[in-house]
């Protein structure tokens, strides 16, 4: 008989999200339903009426692990609308941007995921804490790599953190030619260290995905071959930067994409009926608990030819270079074979940058009112922006970030799980929820006060 | 051993000096002390680089800049009347520019600021460790860049582009031109151009700096010296054992440290006065006092 169990919140990934589940008398997730319950900032409504200077930086505090992925596109979405191509050397500090920031990001995940996996040969998962190897060791390769990327991201982009460098036209500033070194210095040595890391990660995951069992509180689930496969499709624009309206062959397809409801997509009311005290940390939702996904779901879903699609690094791979493995630990493997691109973009990029060249256009429109979308290959998949410019201020904005496509697929890869390990699934993913948030339905006292908000 | 001062801060020695380089001692506006050290710090390796008063667009207006070799330090020489807000670029220095070891020169209230933003890195993520060495200028007062363009062009009646020095001391605003033209303007004439910040500054002798240096209590080319941090007593000793520097004992100079300590007195009374003053100024409103 069918039960419904509901982890909520989920964690070590960004923001706040829950899973309600449905489970077969074995436990294996029949439907799963991954929703937001980040509260919504309303970025897009906040961005009408604003200069196009001004929204890109207001875009990038939607979140503090993705500001480099929304600055980039936001900019970009606005010099789509307003057709402003930039100089040749202001477009390749925006590529080391966003590489280094792809460097760290990677290996801020990894310290996420490592606590669900064993340490190769033996029954004991990683704890990033301890001051034991191997993870000691591991943790400050992963510090270092970190440090690497955000010191070349502040390098370039004035911040690693929300930006200040980049802008409607170009940048701010070039570099010197002192920055410019110390960040090839800085990439030779990421490369090495990026290597042993993916060389490591991939060791880890592949030890994992032989194992028959993976302990979780206590019991012994086990892992099925087939975990975190869906038939949904992958989208990706380019193996490491993006693209854009302005660009000859635009790689991604405005007419292609929809978005739906939430009310449409998730389950409605639910009562909680299977509870499991001893999953980690503090149990599951309480048994008689009501939830009710597409009430709450702070989510929109958006579709690619109609259906919900992956993105990241396996929707990247499988695009671009063949990958053809499929599920969580392809998402996992897939993403630490992105590591070593990284530096090598920065590296080639610092070889062709001039650091005397101009990096503002000389020629900004104030635009027409014009759509124009740009989209950028964020650590965890395409993030687009849409803009609509006229007389430099903003009409029109929608920003379709990574997880809120991954949101409704990653929904459908759940079934088939242990509902145990389906926070592994979801991890895989390496959400980033704040971002992918898209309206409000609760007050102040948890009631819905807006049903069926978004209605056309 | 450590001397307190209420009116010259903490230090642990305080010399006369002068640098022993006679292309930094051309143009510098006292014994180029400032730019001596800098230069110094550079070669050695302390800095890779500091934020110093550049020029600006206009003749005499300055401008922050990032010298990061010894041509551009020497750039900056010379006192500008005007502000240059050096701290604006602490930031950049580290960013664009790819520096890991800053050097900072400036007036008291921006050795503050450096302070202030090691403390409390707001907005200044990265910075604190970053910067290595700072030098502190002795400062009564400056002005807006249309202000000293009123005293050097109006009150002194020289055109500022063909001003070679300016000089405050002795009571007077002093202008200097190539063509051996000097002017002088009473500092009664120039008070009400200073800006208004300046009247509740409570420090005349950077007391934050790793060291600090100004002209009064030196004789004419020499520059008084104060020794205040581990840092600077570190490159300080190491760059007379270079011999960078000439110094004297600042007690066996004239006119010496009582003079300097009566100007700072000045300038810290009156300005406290002030600080009194504004906290009953306007209706229930009391302006802010900035060290509260
Ligand atoms: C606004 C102002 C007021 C001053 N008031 C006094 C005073 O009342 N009594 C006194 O004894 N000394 C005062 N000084 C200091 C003095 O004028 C000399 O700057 C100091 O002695 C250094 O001379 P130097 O030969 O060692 O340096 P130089 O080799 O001439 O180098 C000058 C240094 O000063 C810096 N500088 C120049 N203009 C500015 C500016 N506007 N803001 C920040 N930094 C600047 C440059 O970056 C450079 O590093 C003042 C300086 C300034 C800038
Ligand atoms: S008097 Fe004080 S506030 Fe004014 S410039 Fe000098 S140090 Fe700064
Ligand atoms: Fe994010």
């Amino acid at each position: 008989m069918t039960k419904v169990v509901e982890i909520s919140p989920t964690t070590r990934h960004e923001g706040h999200s829950k899973l309600t589940l449905k489970v077969d008398d074995q436990g294996i997730v029949e439907r799963g339903d991954w929703l937001s319950i980040t509260p919504v900032r309303g970025i897009e409504k906040l961005a009408i009426g604003k200069t196009m200077e001004q929204v890109p930086k207001i875009a990038s505090r939607v979140c503090g692990i993705c500001p480099i992925a929304h600055t980039l596109a936001s900019t970009e979405a606005m010099e789509a609308s307003i057709g402003c191509e930039i100089p040749e050397d202001a477009k390749l500090l925006r590529v080391i941007l966003h590489a280094a920031n792809r460097l760290h990001s990677i290996a801020l995940h990894n310290i996420l995921i490592l606590p669900d996996f064993y340490i190769p040969g033996t029954e004991t998962k990683f704890n990033m804490f301890t001051k034991e190897e191997p993870a000691r060791s591991v943790m400050a390769r992963i510090a270092r790599i970190r440090e690497i990327g955000q010191t070349i991201g502040a390098i370039t982009g004035g911040e690693a953190i929300h930006p200040s460098n980049p802008r409607i036209g170009g940048m701010y500033q070039n570099v010197s030619s002192r920055a410019k070194q110390k960040m090839a210095d800085l990439a030779k040595e990421g490369l090495v260290l990026a290597h042993e890391q993916m060389e490591f990660m991939l060791e880890v995951i592949r030890n994992m995905q032989n194992r028959g069992f993976v302990e979780v509180g206590g019991k012994q689930i086990p892992i099925p071959k087939t975990l975190g496969y869906h038939n949904q499709g992958v989208m990706a624009t380019s193996p490491m930067y993006g693209s854009s309206s302005l660009d000859e062959k635009p790689m991604w397809d405005i007419a292609r994409w929809k978005e739906t409801r939430p009310w449409d997509w998730y389950m409605g009311e639910v009562t909680i009926d299977l509870e499991d005290p001893s999953y980690p940390l503090g149990g599951t939702t309480k048994v008689g608990t009501k939830a009710n996904p597409r009430m709450e779901a702070c989510n929109g879903v958006p579709m690619y030819d109609g259906q919900p699609v992956e993105v990241g690094p396996r929707a990247r791979l499988s695009t671009f270079k063949n990958f053809d493995e499929k599920g969580t630990f392809a998402q996992h493997i897939a993403r630490q074979m992105e590591y070593p691109d990284c530096c090598y973009t920065i590296l080639k990029c610092l070889d062709d940058l001039n650091t005397s060249g101009k990096v503002v256009a000389d020629n900004i429109p104030l635009g027409d009112g014009s759509l124009g979308w740009a989209a950028n290959e964020a650590p965890r998949g395409t993030d687009v922006h849409l803009a609509k410019v006229k007389d430099g201020r903003v009409l029109w904005y929608e920003m379709l970030v990574p997880t809120t496509w991954n949101f409704p697929t990653c929904s459908r890869a759940l079934a088939g799980a242990p509902w145990e390990i389906a926070e592994m699934v979801v991890r895989a993913y390496d959400p980033c929820v704040s971002c992918a948030t898209h309206m409000i339905v609760l007050d102040e006292e948890n009631k819905i006060v807006a049903q069926k908000l978004m209605q056309w | 051993m450590m001397i307190e001062d209420p009116y010259l801060g903490r230090y642990v020695t305080c010399v006369s000096a002068r640098s022993t380089d006679k292309e930094i001692l051309k143009k510098a506006q006292d014994g180029g002390i400032a730019t001596a050290l800098m230069v110094y710090a550079l070669e050695q390796g302390i800095i890779d680089g500091t934020i110093v008063a550049g020029e600006g667009d206009r003749p005499w207006q300055s401008k922050p800049a990032v010298a990061m070799s010894r041509e551009d330090i020497l750039k900056a020489q010379g006192t500008k009347y005007n502000i240059s807000p050096q701290i604006s670029w602490l930031k950049e220095a580290t960013r664009s520019y790819g520096l890991d070891k800053v050097g900072i020169t400036g007036v008291c209230c921006q050795m503050q600021a450096v302070r202030k933003a090691q403390l409390y890195p707001i907005n200044m993520r990265d910075i604190p460790g970053k910067v290595a060495f700072t030098v502190g200028l002795f400062c009564m007062e400056n002005f807006p860049y249309k202000s000293m363009q009123s005293i050097v062009e109006d009150h002194a009646a020289q055109s500022l582009s063909s001003v070679k020095k300016m000089e405050i001391t002795k009571g007077k605003f002093w202008v200097y031109t190539e063509r051996g033209n000097v002017a002088t303007v009473p500092l009664k004439d120039t008070h009400k151009y200073e800006q208004p910040g300046c009247h509740v500054c409570l420090d005349y002798v950077s007391n934050l700096g790793d060291i600090s240096t100004g002209s009064v209590g030196s004789p004419d080319g020499w520059s008084t010296v104060f020794i205040r941090t581990k840092v600077g007593n570190e490159i300080w000793s190491r760059a007379v054992a270079d011999g960078m520097f000439e110094t004297k004992p600042i007690e066996e100079v004239k006119p010496g440290l009582d003079l300097l300590r009566k100007l700072a007195k000045e300038k810290i009374d009156k300005n406290q006065k002030t600080i009194e003053e504004r906290k009953t100024f306007g209706v229930n409103k009391a302006l802010r006092n900035p060290y509260a």
